[in-house]
């Protein structure tokens, strides 16, 4: 089961903002430090922490806290 | 995410600041763990802050917390200001407005044409042998443009791919090497860029694990981290720690460190050392590279607890001893402790303790001067020997890291004069006597334009003797020693010990009747012999000439410049507002004279 905590945390960290202010919401759209530059960061850090690699395709597209969720449930991380 | 929990025990046991720092340290934490360490160190206060700018025809973003990273473990604070994509002479400009301390350019073979690399094979030599020339011409543009810029780090080319070719020598592997002689070729000619070799950063993490195609195609992003950590690391020590040391001292133990064995037991013929054998090899090998060294103008001591006789006579007799007396600028061999020694070297060769790195074989030694001297770099020769090497080339990095102009090499013989003439002074009654005995020779030069890049590498390195702490690049020099407005005196000091070289400069504005020492600045090693004060009487004497009838100077604070607070006083100058530290100082040129300085010959060169 993916722990949401630690997700929530990472992402925090990676777009350096509080983590209090990442919820099931977030996007790309509506954290405004989450840029293509913090996206590739954030992509990076995923993979290294959830032990998964993000296939091609999914990489760039992930730009919500719901696409990222649904996606490392897919990789099983 | 075990990593995260490691980082957060190990917190328990260090200060937040040192777990941080030994996260950095590390070279397998992750992007959260690095993240999270450089974020919390940069709350805290760095002693200093730099600005990089950074212009890539990649998308090189992920570089920023690698620079940081490098930045923050020598101290210093990154700032980087990204270019835009592939546009090396607007990024200048926008780095000028920005105020950048240093400048990053790093162009991507592959992306020269799309896909470049691919194409090569298919494309007329014609296309690429313009494509050289338009290389060429806009990179000459980028480097006049950045003339001023401190410091310039140009990455050469690099291929992504490898070559299908067993010899390597494939058409991407020809051109590759003619563009990155281009490179270099139009590079050599400004002397504030330093060069990196990207291929060499390739060759060091691994072809495959130095690119992620990824994010190249969608992004034009092709590092990974490996790359850009190892990128970073090379940008930091080529910039000496983002400005933080300036190592000109090695100071080396004997035993088990330029030999194997102790000569006191082992004696002459007993030490290990010699071009065939282990593992005498491995010592000779590593003298050869502080030989070099030396050459390159590191100035080398010794600093053991040895019988000075003994390493007299291994310097003097053993066959296959590489270093010579006259290429050690100083030596101390006795039985005081490590520390109380490197404090009396760095008085007698007038160098600060954070310019020596000390090299010793004990772990006791190494240990004791970490703690009582932490600014001196210290590095323990590895009981591995077969390490040892690797512990050389870092002090390597360490001393050569950015050219050294040709007058900086043969500084062992400049400072050895230092040394003989500290020996000297204590035979003689007077200070007076004692200057004389010296047969002082000045030579003063106005505008000497074969030596911009010396007077502007003084005006970079001289801090203590520095009165403005204003500092010139060569462009500068240049352009003032060309305009009415302005002169640029340097002076060449010798003495009976031999030449000292060029150790001084003054800059002088004019305006009007008005003659302004902009800044006036000197080598440490040429202070105390009434030279500082012996050139003056002509470069008033050339304002008065020009019509000016009143003398403006000031001296204005910095952290390392106390020495001269009181200069002007010294030359008989009326202070007229003193603020903040600062001192200004005004009186009419006809009115300024000086005692002569007997001693010293003074010889005027136009």
């Amino acid at each position: 089961m993916l722990n949401e905590d630690a997700l929530k945390l990472l992402i925090a960290t990676m777009l350096n903002v509080d983590i209090t202010t990442i919820d099931e919401d977030s996007s790309m759209d509506n954290v405004s430090s989450w840029d293509s530059l913090r996206h590739m960061n954030l992509v990076l850090a995923l993979e290294e922490e959830f032990k998964v690699t993000i296939p091609d395709e999914d990489a760039g597209n992930i730009t919500s806290y719901k696409l990222i969720k649904l996606v490392l449930n897919e990789l099983g991380g | 995410m075990s990593e995260k929990h490691n980082f957060a025990e190990a917190a328990h046991l260090l200060s937040p600041r040192d777990a941080a720092l030994a996260v950095l340290a590390k070279t397998d934490s992750t992007m959260m763990q690095l993240t999270q360490a450089v974020t919390a160190l940069e709350k805290e206060a760095q002693p200093r802050t730099i600005k990089v700018g950074v212009s890539s025809s990649a998308t090189v973003d992920l570089l920023n917390i690698y620079l940081r990273k490098h930045g923050l473990l020598n101290g210093a604070k990154i700032d980087m200001v990204a270019g835009n994509y592939d546009d090396p002479i607007g990024d200048v400009d926008l780095f000028a407005q920005a105020g950048v301390d240093q400048i990053v350019l790093l162009p991507l073979f592959d992306n020269l044409l799309p896909s470049f690399e691919s194409q090569l094979e298919n494309l007329d030599s014609s296309i690429i042998d313009a494509k050289e020339q338009e290389l060429r011409q806009r990179y000459r543009m980028v480097f006049e443009k950045a003339r001023t810029v401190p410091a310039i780090y140009l990455g050469t080319f690099h291929r992504m791919g490898v070559a299908a070719d067993a010899s390597g020598q494939d058409v991407v592997a020809i051109v590759l090497a003619r563009y990155n002689a281009a490179l270099r070729e139009e590079a050599a000619a400004f002397p504030n860029i330093r060069v990196l070799d990207t291929e060499d950063i390739v060759r060091t993490v691994g072809q495959s694990a130095a690119f992620d195609t990824r994010f190249y195609f969608r992004s034009k992003a092709p590092y990974t981290g490996a790359y850009m950590n190892e990128l970073a690391r090379r940008i930091a020590a080529a910039a000496r720690g983002f400005g933080t040391h300036f190592y000109k001292v090695l100071a080396l133990d004997c035993d088990n460190t330029l030999w194997g064995g102790v000569v006191g037991e082992d004696l002459l013929n007993g030490i290990q050392l010699g071009p065939y054998d282990y593992p005498g090899n491995i010592f000779w090998r590593m003298q050869q590279e502080f030989a070099a060294l030396e050459r390159q103008g590191i100035l080398l001591v010794l600093v053991t607890k040895n019988n000075p006789a003994d390493v007299e006579e291994v310097l003097s007799k053993h066959p296959n001893m590489v270093l010579k007396e006259s290429q050690l600028v100083a030596r101390k061999v006795n039985w005081v402790d490590k520390s109380t020694n490197l404090r009396a070297l760095a008085q007698e060769l007038n160098v600060g303790l954070d310019s020596f790195i000390f090299l010793d074989d004990s772990s006791f030694e190494c240990e004791a001067v970490r703690q009582q001297l932490p600014m001196v770099k210290t590095l323990q020769v590895p009981s591995t020997l077969s390490d040892y090497p690797r512990v050389v080339a870092e002090i390597r990095s360490l001393c050569i890291a950015g050219g050294i102009a040709a007058d900086s090499k043969g500084k062992t013989e400049q400072y050895r004069q230092r040394a003989g003439a500290e020996e000297l002074k204590a035979q003689f009654g007077s200070q007076d006597e004692y200057l004389s005995s010296l047969e002082l020779k000045v030579e003063l030069t106005r505008n000497a334009r074969a030596s911009t890049v010396r007077i502007s590498e003084l005006s970079q390195k001289s801090n203590q003797f520095n009165l403005t702490t204003t500092r010139y690049s060569v462009a500068e020099i240049e352009q003032m020693m060309g305009s009415d407005s302005h002169c640029v005196y340097s002076l060449v000091v010798s003495d009976k010990f031999g030449n000292a070289g060029l150790t001084g400069v003054a800059v002088m504005r004019y305006e009007g009747i008005v003659a302004i020492v902009e800044n006036f600045l000197m080598s440490c090693r040429v202070i105390g012999r009434g030279v500082e004060t012996g050139i003056w009487t002509r470069i008033v004497t050339d304002a008065m000439h020009r019509g000016c009838t009143e003398l403006r100077a000031a001296y204005l604070p910095s952290a390392k410049n106390a020495q001269v607070v009181d200069f002007y006083d010294r030359l008989g100058l009326p202070m007229t507002k003193e603020s903040e530290g600062a001192r200004h100082y005004t009186m009419a040129a006809a009115d300024f004279a000086l005692l002569p300085n007997p001693w010293i010959e003074m010889i005027y060169v136009e």
